[in-house]
């Protein structure tokens, strides 16, 4: 059974396929990645998932499928989040996957990323030494905190410029750039390069855009294809986005620091989130309202709140949120995603929100 | 000293369907008075309709209906924040922002509710969830843990009575605060008491035997109130005079939309009774319901005829 070589695959999120792929090929595993998400894959996840489940459930699911229809036979993916659905979601795919026989699923337990993603690679790569899958998930961290720079950076600049398009192409083409990287060296000089390219086309320095915040639930904040590019959308508008949520960070935090015991995101945002949110609710739901308040108390001009349809922490944030909003009379637009939202109504929905916010600006 | 207009209201719904009588008992036992929203009806469900975020769930939307018909008659709402139960047990979300929604609602000031916070089941957060209460309400903590620790001991001397001896018996099955509440499940257990079978639900079983049939779920299940469905499933889906069971959750129940399927897979389909799973929101007429409870008894007659 051994001698056979497992095929791994690891559903889409953002760009986190960048680092990931790069990891898993270095250390020499055979990697089938699913193809780009696309209409097909919502739409084969969503033929195959109970109707009632959220939205990132139907993605990971559709991206299994058309991966495992192109050979994969190991199915990668993440679990123990608590009093989300996130933890159970795994439970429920392999049903599915049971009458395929030939598919095993690998578990990576978000509460103990780093000792899990150190087992995996481990089997996955018995030929590789310790150092080396060390050094690989040292670097594909420093490759996903490469693209959060360039990403905020993007968001940045491209607020202010005449020619957003023009970062985006950029920043695009530096992801790109990246992929390709194999040493620490070249990733920081990539990095530098594009920040540096993006900085350079910033033409309209001298006034300050509209902000907004960007708070929601991590993979729909992350994905552009379920979000429908809304940060290129806001810079294109002029507007300046600021998330909080970024995978490099997550990642950086929840496996060295954790594991060292230096920091605890629950505990940094318990404080920021008081008085609208006083306890932990899982998922990312005190994230949102601690990144939010924060942001209402340094004078943003908007807030953004995008989640998957049903998301059991993201509705409980949202009674915070309100208040927020009506507290500091700050727009907020809510924006809940399923598998019939079609890209018009929220493309819509963003550009009445971005003229609403630049009004209120020039007041 | 209790202050003296201290009045404790308990809304009636979500988990006092299942620690109710504990609540009720313990305040009771300290002498403060306590009064309890009255059943859910059509004008609960309106307002908590009106109240509520789009797309939260029905017991959360009824829940808040309830708070909202306590407002005017008492000072102090009781609205415990649980997390965690049993050691290996969570619960849903809903739960854990419970009190931050319902403060955010209403825009109550901390003073108003009343928020023992259970985060892990241990004796410590135990002590510090009455402690927190008594001090809420002002009540000295001496006398507010004897009466938990009474009405705790009559909470789990309550044992349920054992449903009617009966050949004919047909399982409900759902979260607690769907089956106890009679503004959702009376049509359907009209029907059923009107066809001459006894109806078994969860509450009709020791909740130890429940937790301790969920066991084979357990690395998997790790919702508690999850667990005791999944656990009454695989029970009654043994026993021979059952002759079929209805499931019933609500839209937009996060676990349960995964948990459903994961059972139907694991017990419903493998039991070889009939069964099915009814969804209930706040829209519904009661005739679609009645409708689709009346084709599965035909189902399950038609069974017992071949």
């Amino acid at each position: 059974m051994e001698a056979e070589i497992l095929k791994v695959t690891y559903p889409h999120m953002g760009y986190l396929n960048i680092p990931v792929l790069s990891m898993l090929n270095n250390l020499g595993v055979e990697v089938i990645e699913a193809p780009p998400i696309s209409k097909k894959t919502l739409e084969l996840g969503s033929l195959y998932s109970p109707e009632g489940v959220c939205l990132p459930y139907k993605m990971n699911m559709g991206n299994f499928i058309e991966s495992i229809d192109q050979g994969a036979d190991t199915l990668v993916s993440i679990c123990g989040a608590g009093k989300c659905r996130m933890g159970f979601y795994n439970a429920v795919q392999k049903i599915h996957f049971k009458e395929k026989e030939q598919v095993q699923f690998y578990m990576l337990d978000t509460n103990h990323l780093f000792s899990d993603l150190y087992r995996f690679l481990r089997t996955m790569a018995p030929q590789a030494s310790r150092l080396v899958v060390l050094k690989n998930i040292a670097m594909a961290i420093k490759l996903l905190k490469a693209l959060d720079a360039m990403n905020e950076a993007k968001n940045f600049y491209g607020a202010r410029t005449n020619s957003p398009e023009q970062i985006i192409k950029i920043y695009r083409g530096g992801s790109q750039e990246l992929a390709k990287c194999i040493d620490f060296k070249k990733i920081n000089s990539t990095r530098d390069t594009t920040i540096n390219l993006i900085g350079a086309l910033c033409n309209n320095n001298h006034r300050q855009p509209p902000k907004v915040v960007l708070i929601g639930e991590f993979y729909v904040l992350l994905e552009p294809y379920v979000n429908h590019s809304i940060e290129d959308l806001l810079i294109k508008q002029g507007i300046e986005v600021k998330k909080f949520v970024y995978t490099g960070n997550w990642v950086y935090s929840n496996t060295l620091l954790q594991g060292l015991g230096l920091y605890r995101e629950e505990k940094a945002y318990l404080d920021k989130a008081k008085p609208y949110l006083n306890y932990h609710v899982g998922g990312d739901g005190l994230k949102s309202v601690g990144s939010a308040l924060q942001c209402a108390r340094e004078g943003y001009d908007g807030i953004i709140h995008i989640y998957p349809f049903g998301c059991m922490p993201e509705v409980v944030a949202q009674s915070a949120l309100k208040n927020i909003a009506s507290d500091y009379k700050l727009p907020l637009l809510t924006l809940s995603i399923d598998e019939h939202s079609s890209d018009v109504g929220i493309v819509t929905r963003i550009e009445a929100f971005a003229d609403c916010i630049k009004r209120k600006y020039q007041r | 000293m209790i202050n003296v207009h201290v009045h404790v209201g308990i809304p009636r719904a979500m988990l006092y369907h299942e620690f109710g009588s504990l609540w009720t008992n313990f305040f009771r036992n300290a002498g403060v008075p306590v009064s309890l929203s009255g059943e859910t009806n059509k004008q609960i469900l309106g307002r908590g309709t009106l109240l509520g975020v789009d797309e939260s769930c029905l017991p959360l939307k009824v829940y808040l209906g309830h708070v909202d018909s306590l407002l005017s008659r008492c000072s102090h709402i009781f609205v415990p924040r649980i997390c965690q139960y049993h050691r290996n047990f969570h619960f849903c979300a809903k739960f854990a922002g419970l009190p931050d929604v319902v403060r955010n609602t209403f825009r109550l000031s901390p003073e108003q509710i009343i928020v023992p916070n259970v985060e892990y089941n241990s004796p410590v957060n135990q002590l510090q969830s009455i402690y927190n209460t008594c001090q809420s309400i002002g009540l000295p903590a001496i006398p507010g843990y004897l009466a938990y620790r009474q009405a705790l001991k009559s909470w789990k001397a309550d044992v349920p009575g054992n449903s009617k001896p009966s050949n004919r018996k047909i399982a409900v099955i759902g979260h607690s605060y769907l089956l106890n509440d009679n503004f959702f499940c009376h049509d359907i257990l009209k029907f059923l008491a009107s066809r001459g079978v006894n109806v078994v639900t969860p509450n009709h079983v020791a909740r130890k035997v429940l937790y301790d049939e969920a066991k084979i779920f357990e690395p998997d299940i790790y919702w508690q109130l999850s667990a005791k469905i999944a656990g009454a499933a695989s029970f009654f889906s043994r026993q021979s005079d059952i002759l079929g069971i209805i499931m019933i959750s609500s839209f937009c129940c996060g676990p349960d939309s995964l948990v459903n399927e994961y059972l139907e897979h694991h017990v419903l389909k493998k039991s070889d009774k009939p069964y099915i799973i009814i969804n209930i929101d706040e829209h519904m007429g009661n005739a679609g319901l009645i409708t689709r409870v009346e084709a599965f008894w035909d189902l399950v007659e038609w069974r017992q005829k071949s």
